[in-house]
C-alpha cells in the first residue's frame, strides 16, 4: 500500500516538473506573441484605447477575446463586422443606434478618445486567434443566400442589418427591408436616408455617417428589393 | 474549541455572512437585467453590479479562508495564535480596502479586467494585508508544538494564493499579454492553489468529523493536492486556445484541462468514504452534510461542468457564453462557497457555546441552497446551450438571441429565490448563534459533551 512518504514525493515531484514546464512554455509563447498579434502595430493611440477599454470596464457587459460579460456583444471582430462610423456613432451615443433595446453605458467621450477606442478594436480584430469566433456552421448557406449577401453593399451589411432583418437575418429595431422597393421610391429613400427625421419628425432610425456615394448605392440596391410576381 | 485565541475567526465569520448576502442582492440586479428589466441602469449598471457581485464572492471566500485558518492553525500547531490584535487590524484593514474598492465601482472607479477590478493602489494594500494575515499564521505554525500535514498544506495554499496575486498587477499594453497574466491568478486560484486550501479544511473536518486516523487522511490529501497541480498547472493552457497565443496551447490545454476532473473526483471519493468508514458519529451532522455535500458538489460543478467545456473543439463555441456562467457558478459554489460554510457550522456550535447546529434552520438551510443552486444551474445551463446554438451555430444575431434567452432568467430568479431561502435560514442560525463566548476546554477534553456522546451511536 501507497506510504504517507510516497504520497507526498509523488506531489513534491509532480508539481516540480509541471512547473517547470509551464515556464518554460510561457517563455516561448512570450517569444511568439508579438508575430502572432501584430504587436508592431501597436501604435499610442491603440495603448491609449486600450486604457480607456480598462478603465470603463467595457468588459463588465461585452467579452473581448471571449472574456468578459455575457450581456453584450462579442466586441473582437466588431471593427470587420460593424466598420468604424458605425462604432463612432455608438460611442458617442448608445441610444441612437439601438433605440429601446437593452441598454449600454453612455460615457461621454470626447472625439480623441473615441478615434483611440476605434483604433484599439481594430488592432484586436487583426490578431490571429487560432480560429476564434467560429463560423456559424449552421447558418443558411445555400449558394443563392451567400451570394446575395456578398452582392449588397458593404455600408448595408455592416450598419443596416444590426438594426434591419433582410432575408430573413438581421437586427429587428427597424422594419424588415425584403421588398421594400415595392412601397418605397427612389427619391423617398434617398430623403430617407439622408436625414430620417426631416422626413418623419421623432422616428427612431438615427441619422446615420453616409457619405453621397454610399446613399446612391444603398438607394439602388433598395430599390431593386422587389417582389417577383409582376402584374 | 481548544484555545481562546480561536475566538478571532468568528469575526471573519460574521464578516462573511454579510458579504455574501450583498451579493446575493448584486446577482439578482444581474438577473432581472438579463430578463429584461434593468430598472436600476442609471444607478447601477450592469457592469457595476457585475464586478461588485464577482469581488464580494471572492472577498467573502478569503475572509473565510482566513477564518478557518485562524480557527484550524492554533489547534493544529497546539497554541494560541501568535497575535489576536494583529487578526483584528488586518479584518479591519480588508474590509476596508474591499468597500473602498466597491463602492469605487458605482463611480467608475475600476481597472476593468474580469475578476481583478479592483484599482491598482487598492491592490497594494490587498497584498500588504494578505501579508499580514501569513506573517500571523505563519508564526503560529513555526512555534508550533507540532507540524501536521494539514496545516502545512493550508499554510502554503494561503501563501501560494497571496504570491499568485502578483502576476495580476503586471503592466502590460498588449491584450493577450494582459489576459496571459489574469489567468495566472484566476485559473492558478481557483484550479491549483485554492485547492489546496480546500484540501486542509475538508481534512481538518473530516479527522474531527469522522475520526478516521490522521495518517490515512492526510496520506490521500497529498495524492490529491498531487493531482491537482500535475494536470491544474498545465492545465491553465485551457485559457490560451484563443487569445493570441501558439496553437499548441490547444494540445497543452486540452489534454491537461481534461486530466482536471480527476483532483475533484478524488476530492469526492475522499469526502464519501471518509464519512461511511468513520467509526466515530460526531454530533454535529450538519457540518458533515455540508462537508460531504462540499466534496460532492465540486466534482458536480469544477470537475463535470469543468470538462464538458474544457476541449478545444468545444471550447471554440462555448468560449465566453454563459455556459461558461453555469460552469462558474455550481464551481464556486460546490467548491470554496461550501467549504467555508462547512467549517462554519462546525466551530460556530464551538466558538459560541451554543449547539444549535440540529435546527430545523441549519437543515433547511443546507437543503434549500443546494437544490436552488442546482436549479440556477439547470437555467443558466438551458440558457448557456441555447446561445451557443443560436448565435455560434446557427449565426443568429446576438441581441436577438439574447431576447429568446429572457425566459429562462425568470427561471433562474425563481431558483435563485429558493437558493436565497437557503442562504437567509443558514444566516439567521448564525445570528441565533449569537456572540463567540464559548468555553475554552481544558488540554485532552473532547469537544462533544458527555450527554452528546450518550445520545450519538
Ligand atoms: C452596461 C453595459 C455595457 C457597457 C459597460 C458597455 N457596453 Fe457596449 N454595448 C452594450 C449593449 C447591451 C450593446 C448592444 C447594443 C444595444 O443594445 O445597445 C452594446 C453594443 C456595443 C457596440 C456595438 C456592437 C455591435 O455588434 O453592434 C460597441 C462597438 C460597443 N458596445 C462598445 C463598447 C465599448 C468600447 C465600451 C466601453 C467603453 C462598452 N461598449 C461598454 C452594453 C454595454
Ligand atoms: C439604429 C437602428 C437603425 C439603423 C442602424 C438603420 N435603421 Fe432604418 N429604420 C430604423 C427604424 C426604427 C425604422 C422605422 C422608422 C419609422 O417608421 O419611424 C427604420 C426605417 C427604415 C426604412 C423605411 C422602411 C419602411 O418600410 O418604411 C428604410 C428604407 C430604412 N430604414 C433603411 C435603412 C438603411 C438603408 C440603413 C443603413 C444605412 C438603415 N435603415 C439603418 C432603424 C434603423
Ligand atoms: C441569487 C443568486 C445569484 C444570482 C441571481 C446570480 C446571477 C448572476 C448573473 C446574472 C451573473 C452574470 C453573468 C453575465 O455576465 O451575464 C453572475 C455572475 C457570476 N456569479 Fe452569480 N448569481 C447568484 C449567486 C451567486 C453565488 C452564490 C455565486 C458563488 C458561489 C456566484 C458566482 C458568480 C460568478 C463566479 C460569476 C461570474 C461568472 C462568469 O463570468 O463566468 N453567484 N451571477
Ligand atoms: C473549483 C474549481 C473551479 C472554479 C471555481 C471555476 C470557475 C470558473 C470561472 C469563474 C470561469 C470564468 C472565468 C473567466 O472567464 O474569467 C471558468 C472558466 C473555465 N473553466 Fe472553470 N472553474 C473551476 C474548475 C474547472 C475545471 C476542473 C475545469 C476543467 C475540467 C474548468 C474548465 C474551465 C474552462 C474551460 C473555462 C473557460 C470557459 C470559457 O472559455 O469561457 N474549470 N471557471
Ligand atoms: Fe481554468
Amino acid at each position: 500500500m501507497l506510504s504517507k512518504k510516497a504520497a507526498r514525493a509523488f506531489f513534491l515531484v509532480g508539481t516540480a516538473v509541471c512547473s517547470l514546464a509551464f515556464v518554460g512554455l510561457t517563455v516561448d509563447t512570450f517569444n511568439r506573441i508579438p508575430a502572432q498579434t501584430h504587436a508592431a502595430q501597436i501604435t499610442p493611440a491603440v495603448a491609449r484605447g486600450k486604457d480607456l477599454w480598462d478603465h470603463s470596464n467595457c468588459m463588465g457587459c461585452h467579452t473581448l477575446l471571449g472574456e468578459g460579460g455575457y450581456y453584450a456583444p462579442e466586441l473582437t471582430r466588431v471593427y470587420r463586422r460593424r466598420g468604424p462610423d458605425f462604432i463612432r456613432a455608438m460611442l458617442r451615443n448608445p441610444e441612437a443606434m439601438y433605440p429601446g433595446q437593452r441598454r449600454m453605458q453612455n460615457y461621454h467621450f470626447t472625439e480623441a478618445q473615441i478615434d483611440d477606442l476605434v483604433a484599439f478594436l481594430r488592432w484586436i480584430d487583426g490578431m490571429d486567434l487560432n480560429g476564434f469566433p467560429a463560423r456559424p456552421t449552421l447558418a443558411s448557406a445555400s449558394p443563392e443566400v451567400t451570394a446575395t449577401a456578398s452582392a449588397r453593399p458593404q455600408v448595408f451589411n455592416q450598419i443596416c442589418v444590426a438594426c434591419h432583418a433582410i432575408g430573413g437575418s438581421g437586427g429587428a429595431v427597424g422594419p424588415a427591408l425584403d421588398r421594400v422597393g415595392d412601397r418605397l421610391q427612389p427619391d423617398y429613400l434617398d430623403r430617407w436616408l439622408r436625414n430620417p427625421s426631416a422626413v418623419k419628425p421623432g422616428t427612431a432610425m438615427p441619422r446615420l455617417p453616409l457619405t453621397d456615394a454610399q446613399v446612391s448605392e444603398l438607394v439602388t440596391f433598395l430599390s431593386h428589393q422587389r417582389s417577383e410576381v409582376r402584374p | 474549541m481548544k484555545f481562546e485565541s480561536q475566538r478571532v475567526s468568528w469575526w471573519f465569520f460574521a464578516t462573511c455572512m454579510l458579504l455574501f448576502s450583498l451579493q446575493i442582492v448584486y446577482g439578482f440586479i444581474m438577473a432581472f437585467a438579463h430578463a429584461g428589466h434593468d430598472a436600476l441602469h442609471a444607478v447601477i449598471p450592469f457592469h457595476a453590479a457585475r464586478a461588485t457581485h464577482t469581488n464580494l464572492l471572492v472577498m467573502w471566500l478569503l475572509c473565510g479562508f482566513m477564518g478557518a485558518a485562524y480557527y484550524i492553525i492554533p489547534e493544529e500547531a497546539d497554541r494560541e495564535l501568535h497575535s489576536v490584535p494583529l487578526a483584528k487590524l488586518q479584518l479591519g484593514a480588508l474590509v476596508a480596502t474591499g468597500v473602498t474598492a466597491i463602492i469605487g465601482f458605482h463611480f467608475n472607479w475600476w481597472e476593468g479586467r474580469k475578476f481583478l477590478e479592483i484599482p491598482r493602489p487598492l491592490d497594494f494594500l490587498v497584498v500588504v494585508d494578505v501579508l499580514m494575515f501569513i506573517f500571523n499564521i505563519g508564526m503560529t505554525v513555526k512555534n508550533g508544538r507540532r507540524f501536521t500535514t494539514t496545516s502545512l498544506v493550508l499554510f502554503f495554499g494561503l501563501l501560494s494564493a497571496a504570491l499568485l496575486y502578483l502576476p495580476g498587477m503586471i503592466p502590460t499594453t498588449n491584450q493577450t499579454h494582459d489576459s496571459y497574466w489574469r489567468w495566472w491568478v484566476v485559473h492558478l486560484w481557483v484550479e491549483g492553489v485554492w485547492e489546496l486550501i480546500m484540501g486542509g479544511i475538508l481534512s481538518y473536518l473530516l479527522i474531527k468529523l469522522t475520526g478516521i486516523d490522521r495518517e490515512v487522511i492526510e496520506k490521500w490529501l497529498y495524492v490529491i493536492v498531487g493531482f491537482t497541480f500535475l494536470s491544474g498547472i498545465l492545465g491553465t493552457g485551457h485559457h490560451y486556445y484563443f487569445i493570441g497565443t501558439p496553437n499548441y496551447w490547444k494540445w497543452v490545454g486540452g489534454i491537461f484541462g481534461a486530466m482536471e476532473p480527476i483532483a475533484f473526483l478524488g476530492m469526492a471519493i475522499y469526502g464519501v468514504t471518509m464519512a461511511r468508514k468513520g467509526g466515530r458519529a460526531h454530533p454535529n451532522r450538519t457540518a458533515l452534510q455540508w462537508t460531504v455535500g462540499c466534496s460532492i458538489m465540486s466534482f458536480v460543478g469544477a470537475g463535470f461542468l469543468g470538462f464538458a467545456h474544457t476541449l478545444p473543439s468545444v471550447n471554440l463555441y462555448t468560449h465566453g457564453t454563459l455556459v461558461t456562467a453555469m460552469h462558474g457558478h455550481m464551481a464556486f459554489w460546490g467548491a470554496y462557497a461550501m467549504i467555508v460554510l462547512a467549517i462554519m457550522s462546525f466551530a460556530l456550535p464551538n466558538l459560541t457555546g451554543r449547539r444549535l447546529h440540529d435546527a430545523p434552520s441549519a437543515q433547511l438551510g443546507f437543503w434549500a441552497s443546494n437544490i436552488g443552486m442546482i436549479a440556477m444551474t439547470l437555467a443558466f445551463g438551458v440558457a448557456g446551450v441555447t446561445q451557443v446554438y443560436l448565435e455560434r451555430r446557427v449565426g443568429m444575431d446576438f441581441l436577438a438571441v439574447q431576447r429568446e434567452l429572457e425566459v429562462h432568467f425568470i427561471g433562474l430568479i425563481l431558483a435563485a429565490s429558493l437558493f436565497t431561502l437557503g442562504v437567509c435560514c443558514f444566516v439567521w442560525n448564525f445570528i441565533r448563534h449569537g456572540w463567540p463566548v464559548g468555553e475554552v476546554l481544558a488540554a485532552g477534553a473532547s469537544d462533544v459533551t458527555p450527554e452528546e456522546a450518550a445520545r450519538t451511536p
